[in-house]
């Protein structure tokens, strides 16, 4: 099985992170909203697809209400910061409430295995998007002072900045004791509990984990938006996205997320624009490839194309495999 | 009170479409551990089959039965031989988890194609004898959803025949029971799961012409019906096609009451929380057996 | 007519079976013994199709088993009565013999398979009506191995049949499969009862840690220390 934190993942979160310090530079080099408005949505997608593989990579469960954190950092976010409180401290605040309810039900949820946990989920992202929606169901729309002062720089490094933080997360994540302990449980629960590790512990810290980093880019998700539904981040497509990259990219691996985000927002930008509702009619198709022919995503494809070109070279080279 | 007791009987003949629905999905659980969650596009699909039967051949849609189930049949075991087949050589755990993924994608791509085929737009089917309804005191039952319920309760009848007398019916529960020993009795396993996939989407199918012909389809009906599906297959956990049905009409009925009592827009809310509780409580539902 | 060769077996990193070499003629009642762990089930799994072998040969009547799939292995006249019986609990006593005869060889005797069964087990023909689960332990073990009859086989394998049996029960049972051996199904039996085992047996071959460390004639082995003073002693399961 893979070894996260090996020295492969290392050299791609210092790679990644060199390029998030060359994206730093883009708002002083160019004044396109459009470039910078895609970079900010393949950015907005890194974090969620980054988040959501701290539970599927790492703890191993499939986590099909992400949208819930997601949608709930944008409700406390966009509440508190049309109000007034300051845009940091309002991100804060939603990732708090996005952590705090996950807590509060993790324990419940975690006593659902495998596909019941992910049919759950799902059922808790579809009540909740469904009460928001039945609450709130007027669009918000920022007060015309702050449109009129909008600045997309400011929403750009906030988008840059938890992208960063979330690959952290998950490098740090991958060589500590939690991490490690996550990967004993969800190659083996019941071995790992029969040696002592608390199974649900380490899936409620993974979720804490996971949720927070979700409810902060629920944050920035309303503090990007001028105007949109409540319950419109609460939607099952964003569990959905998130899923897609995270997959296609290479679940429960660091650079998987990121790959898979920059594909997929790459791709459906791309098809969008050339056969109007085909993307999902192919990324379903694609995903369904990955799944069953390469489990591991992009990255194991990566990984086998790399191990077939060193072995070409080494019988080029007329040494025995 | 007698408009309490007119929603009571609504939700007694759309939960007997959610039993038909869920019986589907049940079968295809309980003996392939294929969680297949695209199973409400399959209804939409069938709904759609009938649909067209109608608008451009002019059939019946309970005449469209006869040709929506055996094509349902063959759809399935397509489905099964292209797709699911591969799913099925992983363990168990692996498997459920990428019957999910698998069954979401296959989701994704029939939601996308039935958009791009036949727009996004309700459909529904409208036949001459569409607003027939019979009269029990004040309340008035639609002609049309009751001869639904009774198909819906047909097939499901059917069904449990179908398992309890026909060989590969037996050879199907045994391979839900135990693959192993049935493998060992001498049952090519594959051969009962192609069928008992192919039975479910047929049912899936079934259901979906009900659905076109007593309410309305569209292509975002999928995520819906499978939801419905899967809370009532937990409601009534696996095993028993008939407690299905039950607990089908059990959901109906819940939604009806909390309709009543909350209003309209928290309907779909008090399904999926009675999904939470008992899938939390009680994970082999009301009639399942507790086994692992 | 079953001939294993050198089988080598493992679960990931652990090895099961290592070298086994194994002989079943016709007609032969032979025991496969050894303590927990020494590989006897993963050895009746490889033969049954269930678990891949490593390495080695199983061949039967002359023909390789090893590609060929369990559900088919039974149609070539191989049954097993698993361990635990794995009967089909939510199911009656008929359905679960029915179901023994699916195999379409076994399918063209399966009245006269069954008559057979009822012969040997009286007991099931008054219960053919009534679900496994209900039934006791030693009415379920006659099931699995009625089960297993009705694929009509030519070697009949049995893991542990006597085990959580009542002693009676097991009597009955090891009465029944010298019937059955006298009707000319050859049998491999691997059982804890190694008294019963042996007194049954033609032959026998003693597993431990995965290899065969003994074989001989059945007589001989109830006979030799070794095999006394592992298995017959006070720790082994009495006769």
């Amino acid at each position: 099985m893979r070894s996260p934190g090996g020295s492969t993942e290392h050299a791609w979160t210092v790679a990644i992170l060199v390029a998030f310090a060359l994206l730093a530079l883009l708002p002083l080099l160019t004044a396109r909203d459009d470039v910078l408005n895609f970079v900010f949505l393949v950015l907005l997608s890194i974090t969620l697809a980054q988040s959501w593989n701290i539970v599927a990579g790492y703890a191993g469960q499939v986590n099909l209400g992400h949208a819930a954190f997601f949608g709930l950092g944008a409700l406390t976010a966009r509440t508190l910061w049309i109000a007034g409180t300051p845009v940091v401290i309002a991100m804060v605040a939603g990732a708090a409430i996005a952590t705090g309810f996950a807590l509060l039900i993790g324990a419940a949820a975690f006593r659902l295995r495998g596909a019941y946990f992910a049919i759950g989920t799902l059922a808790l992202g579809e009540i909740l998007r469904t009460t928001v929606g039945n609450a709130l169901p007027e669009i918000s729309t920022l007060p015309a002072a702050s449109i009129a002062g909008y600045r997309l720089a400011p929403r750009y490094y906030l988008a840059l900045a938890l992208a960063a933080l979330s690959v952290l997360a998950v490098a740090a994540l991958a060589r500590s004791r939690l991490g490690l302990g996550m990967q004993a449980v969800r190659e083996d629960e019941d071995a790992a509990e029969a040696t002592g590790v608390s199974a649900l512990g380490l899936k409620l810290r993974a979720l804490a984990l996971s949720t927070a980093l979700a409810g902060a880019a629920g944050g920035v998700f309303a503090y990007y938006h001028i105007s949109y539904y409540p319950s419109h981040p609460f939607g099952p497509g964003w569990t959905f996205d998130a899923l897609l990259m995270t997959f296609i990219g290479g679940v429960g691996t660091l650079q998987g997320p990121v790959l898979g985000a920059v594909l997929y927002v790459f791709l459906k930008e791309y098809l969008t624009v050339r056969w109007v509702d085909f993307h999902l009619l192919i990324f379903g198709a694609l995903f369904v490839a990955i799944v069953l022919i390469f489990p591991g995503g992009l990255v194991q494809a990566l990984v086998q194309a790399g191990n077939g070109a060193r072995r070409r070279r080494a019988r080029r080279r007329g040494a025995t495999t | 009170m007698t408009l309490l007791a007119q929603q009571i009987v609504l939700g007694l003949l759309l939960g007997g479409l959610y039993g038909l629905a869920a019986a589907g999905l049940s079968l295809v659980f309980g003996v392939l551990k294929v969680l297949n969650v695209a199973h409400g596009e399959l209804i939409m699909l069938g709904g759609y089959g009938a649909y067209w039967l109608f608008a451009l051949l002019g059939m019946d849609p309970f005449a469209a039965l006869l040709l929506v189930i055996p094509g349902a049949l063959l759809l399935g075991a397509g489905l099964y031989t292209g797709l699911f087949g591969f799913v099925v050589r992983a363990h168990e755990e692996t498997r459920i988890k990428n019957s999910l993924l698998v069954g979401f994608g296959l989701a994704l791509a029939l939601h996308a194609l039935a958009v791009r085929l036949w727009t996004a737009d309700d459909r529904s089917i409208s036949t001459g004898y569409g607003g027939a309804v019979l009269t029990v005191g004040p309340i008035a039952i639609p002609l049309i959803r009751l001869a639904s319920l009774l198909v819906a309760l047909a097939l499901i009848a059917g069904l449990h025949l179908l398992l309890a007398r026909w060989r590969w019916g037996k050879a199907i529960r045994a391979t839900a029971e135990d693959w192993q020993a049935a493998l060992l009795t001498g049952i090519d396993i594959r051969r009962a799961y192609l069928l008992a996939f192919a039975l479910g989407t047929a049912l899936a199918g079934a259901a979906g012409t009900l659905v076109s012909v007593g309410y309305s389809i569209s292509p975002s009906i999928g995520l819906e019906w499978t939801l419905k599906a899967l809370i009532v297959v937990v409601l009534a956990g696996l095993g028993s096609m008939l407690g299905t049905f039950v607990a089908g009409l059990f959901v109906g009925v819940a939604e009806a009451l909390s309709a009543a009592a909350f209003g309209g827009p928290y309907r779909e809310v008090v399904g999926l929380v009675i999904f939470l509780v008992v899938l939390v409580l009680r994970p082999q539902g009301l009639f399942g057996r507790a086994s692992r | 007519m079953l001939e294993l060769r050198g089988l080598e077996a493992a679960y990931g990193d652990v090895p099961a079976l290592s070298g086994v070499t194994l002989r079943v003629g016709a007609g032969e009642i032979v025991a496969l013994l050894g303590p927990n762990g020494a590989g006897k089930s993963t050895l009746l799994g490889c033969v049954s199709g269930l678990v891949r072998p490593r390495a080695g040969s199983i061949s039967w009547e002359g023909k390789n088993l090893l590609t060929i799939a369990p559900h088919l292995i039974v149609e070539r006249g191989l049954a097993v009565v698993p361990e635990g019986r794995r009967l089909f609990g939510s199911m009656t006593v008929e359905d679960n013999l029915e179901l023994g005869a699916f195999s379409p060889r076994a399918r063209a005797a399966r009245r006269e398979s069954l008559a057979r069964v009822f012969a040997l087990f009286p007991d099931l023909r008054a219960r053919r009506r009534q679900v496994v689960r209900a039934l006791s332990g030693g009415q379920q073990q006659m099931v699995a191995v009625g089960r297993a009859l009705m694929a009509s086989p030519r070697l009949l394998m049995l893991d542990e049949p006597s085990l959580g049996i009542a002693p009676q029960l097991v009597r009955a049972i090891l009465d029944a499969l010298v019937e059955i051996n006298r009707a000319g199904v050859a049998i491999l039996l691997v059982e804890q009862n190694v008294r019963a085992a042996l007194t049954l047996a033609h032959r026998a071959y003693i597993l431990e840690g995965g290899r065969v460390v003994g074989e001989g004639a059945g007589a001989d082995l109830l006979r030799d220390p070794h095999v006394r003073r592992a298995y017959l002693g006070p720790l082994a399961a009495g006769g």
